[in-house]
């Protein structure tokens, strides 16, 4: 390309900037919003229970070679018995994590706070910004790019004959909103609510469910071969005895 | 567990405070991190900021942390007043909280009103029925009260939803054993040691109790458990290796005139004996024929 584009320097005090501090306040204040609609969760007790349970499960297995093989036996069976035991699941009973969140309306309005405080603010900036600023290039990266970066840097113009070094005013939109995580991390501190994977992370552990756990925890304990340590530690103690008393 | 750099960090530190060096706050901080109980200094010394009022609004947030600190160390020296007074301005600033709710009870507790005290943990309890805390303070109440049975249901009951929770275990092993309760005592340690494979403490608890409930099974598997102690120390316990004399000395008893199918390790229980008489003679000279009758009874010492 021959000739370069000029850009006002109008464009940099106008567009650039505002658009940037723009998207930093309101980073901030979703994280404040979020702070305020956050609603303490009361842990279910069942939930605590299985839990440690399974921290319980695991313990028996991970250590069951130190403890006498009736002692074992007697735990395993406690764990895992098909009658009324502690890891065993009844069929069919287990509580479709689906209908759980149907049933609590808590968690449903958990959930639409969140999205509420994520979605809305995007919305209206997208809006404002389309509104305002469609169709400016706003910026200019400092070396060339392939065609391939154009969708993500021209997102606005659809001029081909453009440098793909030139940044139009939206996608510099989606590059804060997706670009400024680390600044939020650093003036907002480690845990703060704009972050956008962890909440991603935890809308897919919703589908985590205690039960299926449960079921494995038991699957696993049921498989473990009891080998008692103990008979081998005594020779082990000579040996110890044997060195400290040479 | 409060490792060896950290408890030089804190002596170091505390020298420094007492000699006026400055550093309270840190002081009080890492006796805070650290869960250990140095309640006169930290009243001392907390008191000290909490009646400045430059040093105290220099802290910011933490002065209600250390409000708390200092409460609680206020109790454990029965400063009935300075506690309550702590308590006060906390309860000020945080009406209705749990903590502050908390704090009541425990100077209820402090003040030797039982009965109160109970009422006010059930009623937490009843709003917040999943704290920890408030549980174990209702054992540790039920146990000051020396209602053992009582501390023993509260804990089972506490122990079936947080089963993971070995301290509490420990304890309700320890209330087992003191009440003569060894089976039960042996369950608790089985389950510490579950959980905590690799802590020497616990297998030469469940050896005592072992041995203390006697039978031949069980003497074997306390001797069985004693090694492990000695394998885990290094052959430092002396508890341990008075515990393989013990315990062959008893089985010797027990399947005399039997036929010994299964002869046990004989070397074990000489090892042992050679090791404690080895130690006697480093450290207590004095009292080594001592040892050398007490072996002789037990027939160990060949």
């Amino acid at each position: 390309m021959a000739e370069d584009l000029v850009l006002d320097t109008a464009i940099r005090d106008w567009v650039l900037i505002p658009l940037s501090v723009v998207m930093v306040l309101i980073g901030v204040l979703r994280n404040f919003v979020a702070k305020l609609m956050r609603s303490n969760q009361v842990p279910d007790a069942k939930i605590v229970k299985e839990g440690q349970l399974i921290v319980r499960a695991r313990n028996l297995r991970a250590g069951a070679n130190f403890i006498p093989p009736k002692s074992f036996r007697a735990r395993r069976f406690y764990f895992s018995n098909e009658e009324n035991g502690l890891l065993y699941v009844p069929k069919g009973q287990a509580p479709n994590p689906q209908a759980q969140m149907f049933s609590d309306p808590n968690m449903a309005m958990d959930m639409m706070k969140k999205n509420l405080s994520m979605i809305v603010p995007q919305t209206l900036t997208f809006a404002w910004v389309n509104f305002f600023f469609s169709g400016f290039v706003a910026a200019k990266i400092p070396f060339p790019l392939t065609q391939r970066f154009r969708s993500m840097l021209q997102n606005g113009i659809d001029l081909s004959t453009v440098d793909v070094s030139y940044v139009s005013s939206r996608s510099w939109y989606f590059l804060n909103l997706f670009g400024l995580r680390g600044l939020f991390s650093l003036i907002l501190g480690e845990d703060n609510a704009t972050d956008d994977t962890q909440r991603m992370m935890q809308m897919s552990g919703f589908g985590f469910d205690p039960t299926k756990s449960l079921g494995a925890e038991k699957d696993s304990l049921d498989i473990v071969q009891h080998d008692w340590a103990m008979p081998k530690f005594e020779q082990r103690a000579e040996a110890v005895l044997r060195k400290a008393l040479r | 567990m409060v490792s060896k750099t950290e408890e030089t960090q804190l002596s170091n530190l505390e020298s420094q405070v007492d000699n006026g060096g400055g550093g309270a706050w840190e002081y009080l901080c890492l006796v805070r991190k650290l869960k250990v109980r140095r309640s006169e200094k930290v009243l001392k010394h907390g008191l000290s900021i909490l009646n400045d009022p430059k040093k105290r609004s220099s802290l910011g947030h933490d002065e209600w942390t250390l409000y708390e600190q200092v409460a609680i160390a206020a109790m454990d020296c029965q400063c009935i007043d300075v506690a309550k007074d702590c308590i006060k301005i906390l309860q000020k600033r945080f009406p209705g909280s749990k903590r502050v709710g908390r704090l009541e009870a425990l100077l209820l507790e402090a003040m030797g009103s039982w009965e109160e005290a109970d009422n006010a943990y059930s009623s937490l309890l009843e709003d917040h029925p999943l704290d920890q805390a408030i549980h174990k303070r209702r054992v540790a109440l039920a146990k000051a009260q020396g209602n053992m049975s009582g501390a023993i249901e509260l804990l089972n009951k506490y122990l079936e939803i947080f089963m993971a929770d070995h301290d509490a275990w420990r304890e309700l092993a320890e209330i087992y054993a003191s009440l003569q309760m060894y089976k039960q005592a042996a369950f608790c340690y089985e389950e510490l040691i579950l959980s905590q494979p690799m802590v020497p403490q616990y297998h030469l608890a469940y050896a005592d109790v072992l041995y203390t409930i006697g039978g031949l099974e069980n003497l074997q598997n306390a001797k069985k458990y004693y090694a492990s102690t000695i394998d885990l120390t290094g052959g430092k316990n002396t508890r341990a290796l008075f515990g393989i004399c013990l315990c062959s000395s008893a089985m010797g008893q027990l399947s005399k005139g039997r036929n010994k199918d299964e002869k046990e390790s004989p070397e074990l229980q000489s090892l042992a004996a050679t090791a404690l008489e080895r130690d006697y003679k480093q450290r207590a000279p004095d009292k080594l024929s001592l040892l050398t009758t007490a072996l002789k009874s037990l027939k160990v010492s060949s």
